[in-house]
């Protein structure tokens, strides 16, 4: 069977958006956006606050209409046929949107109740993901009594309950401890190795390269890069950071030489961050070849470093 | 898209089912408020007042206090239960508990939640009433209220519709009202002066001006309708009016709604 028809989409994508524009209160948050997932892949959706994230999220899973463009969901037109695109997706809110007038249990009795066609055999399925998301032991628990980590478990179970095909994770480790982030993680992953799509958004970078097969990095409401983690950091970081600290005595003259160049340091605690490709940094250590910094590779730390200044500029 | 469509979809009744499940689990409590207010009404106003005025002249014929008063506090129970369920309740859950957009990342879109909320307030309103009934029943056994009973079955389904049309009512201020603490704001300006100018408490004032305001008071019809269908087994005009009255209220208000809480539940419109 082809990847194709197993997904019932063309090109077996579970998520091709393109195009997508949306306005809120009068100015354009995301402005041309395309979006894919492929079964068994994780797209990371990174960007600063504002880049529009979360609306183009927001979209794709049915919460909010775009202006102009289309999305399909394993398929299934969300506009035309929002009921069985609906039907193929899972969502995991950026706040805890659990129903807090039921049990951990109730809450995904409850969310299965909100889809058609009815779930088969729907006792062993909660059981199984009671089981599988570490919460069999609070299922008659009410969720706020429940510590944020679980609370996201809970979240994310619910998302899935259905067993849809693509699942859409909004921030879905912010406030959570190391170790809760990691059992969430290893969830992630778990919905990965299941075949299923995951489009995920984050602000945290380690998460951000540890999970997602693909980078896309919203600016201003556009895709600023595309593609493999390093791919994305060479596009917009480029092949090197120089750290060097603000108060060094040569600080104006580097930053007289950057602006020259067409380009600024971005200020990080008591250091600048310069982010150079391979004959930029050249060109620095033949123009400074006295100073003392410290050259290191570039992460996705540097690409928000670097956005952020962008938009500052 | 027709708003109305969404009154039967099978998400509409997802909702409403969520919403009897939940009260059925403290149904204890939840039977106290509609069994206690009548009640202390009944008591306070029908017997206590009543034994003051004994008796008071409507359309032409002396009945008690209490006579005239039953059949008001069942269209007062059913109205006023819905709209506070469609206000409160619903924007805690919009608001606060984000239970709507938990259900809003499902199947169900938010013409479901509107119309979900809606059915599920006039449930409430209409089986409060029910359960004044069984009150009033215990007045009737104990001899001191003759109703028609036999026209009950007539008065619920217009119970029900009232109750939709008022929650309707609730709906639109959850969609406007910034915060909880404005909530007083529709009870005292609207509701209020809605349930007074609406003959539920006492026979409105001989005034032309008067009569011709109430005349398009949905409450005004049903109070007095239900009345002369309880006390008298006379259908009048009244019923066909509140019932008009109340659809074209749903008619207009239940769009509205829509468009009100798409923009505050999505920022967006």
């Amino acid at each position: 069977m082809t990847t194709a028809a197993m997904t019932g989409a063309p090109g077996g994508l579970l998520l091709e958006a393109r195009g997508l524009v949306k306005s809120l209160g009068g100015k354009r948050v995301v402005d041309g956006v395309d979006l894919t997932c492929a079964p068994g892949e994780v797209l990371g959706l990174l960007g600063p606050n504002g880049a529009g994230k979360t609306t183009a999220l927001r979209m794709c899973y049915g919460f909010l209409r775009p202006d102009a463009g289309r999305i399909a969901i394993a398929g299934h037109d969300l506009a035309a046929d929002g009921d069985r695109a609906r039907r193929s997706l899972g969502v995991c809110t950026q706040d805890d949107t659990y129903d807090s007038d039921f049990s951990v249990r109730g809450n995904l009795v409850q969310t299965a109740r909100y889809f058609r066609p009815r779930i088969p055999d729907l006792g062993r399925r909660i059981d199984d993901l009671l089981r599988r998301f570490g919460l069999d032991e609070f299922a008659g628990h009410k969720p706020e009594t429940l510590s944020g980590g679980y609370r996201r478990r809970l979240m994310i179970a619910r998302a899935v309950v259905h067993s849809p095909r693509l699942v859409f994770l909004d921030e879905p480790t912010t406030g959570l401890d190391p170790q809760a982030r990691v059992a969430v993680w290893e969830l992630i992953s778990g919905l990965r190795a299941a075949g299923m799509g995951v489009v995920l958004t984050t602000h945290y970078m380690d998460e951000a390269e540890r999970l997602s097969d693909r980078l896309l990095v919203l600016q201003n409401g556009t895709v600023r890069a595309a593609g493999a983690a390093k791919a994305v950091l060479g596009d917009v970081v480029g092949d090197h950071v120089v750290v060097l600290p603000r108060d060094d005595p040569r600080a104006p003259q580097v930053a007289a030489w950057l602006g020259a160049r067409g380009t600024a340091a971005s200020p990080v605690l008591a250091n600048w961050h310069i982010a150079l490709d391979g004959p930029g940094l050249a060109a620095f250590v033949s123009a400074f070849p006295d100073l003392r910094y410290e050259v290191r590779a570039p992460t996705l730390d540097d690409l928000f470093t670097t956005l952020a200044a962008e938009e500052r500029r | 898209m027709n708003p109305y469509a969404p009154a039967v979809a099978w998400q509409s009744r997802a909702i409403l089912g969520r919403h009897v499940r939940v009260h059925l689990r403290n149904w204890y409590i939840a039977a106290l408020p509609p069994i206690c207010e009548p009640l202390i009404m009944l008591l306070a106003f029908g017997v206590g007042l009543g034994s003051q005025i004994e008796r008071i002249v409507w359309r032409g014929a002396d009945v008690t206090y209490l006579s005239y008063l039953a059949p008001g506090i069942l269209a007062y129970t059913a109205f006023m239960s819905a709209f506070f369920q469609a206000l409160f309740a619903a924007y805690i859950r919009m608001h606060f508990q984000k239970s709507w957009e938990g259900q809003l990342t499902t199947q169900v879109r938010l013409e479901h939640v509107v119309w979900g909320e809606a059915l599920w307030a006039a449930t409430l309103g209409t089986s409060y009433a029910v359960l004044v009934c069984v009150v009033l029943a215990g007045f009737s056994l104990a001899g001191s209220l003759p109703l028609h009973w036999e026209w009950l079955p007539l008065a619920l389904p217009l119970l029900f519709l009232a109750a939709l049309a008022f929650a309707s009512v609730g709906l639109y201020f959850t969609a406007i009202l910034p915060s909880m603490d404005h909530m007083s704001l529709p009870f005292f300006l609207v509701i209020m002066p809605l349930g007074f100018a609406s003959s539920t408490y006492f026979p409105l004032p001989d005034n032309a001006i008067l009569a011709a305001v109430v005349q398009v008071n949905p409450l005004h019809h049903l109070a007095e309708g239900l009345r002369c269908l309880l006390l008298t087994g006379t259908p009048t005009y009244h019923l066909p009016a509140a019932a008009a009255l109340c659809t074209l209220m749903l008619a207009a208000l239940i769009p509205l709604d829509m468009r009100l809480l798409r923009k505050r539940v999505f920022g967006d419109g």
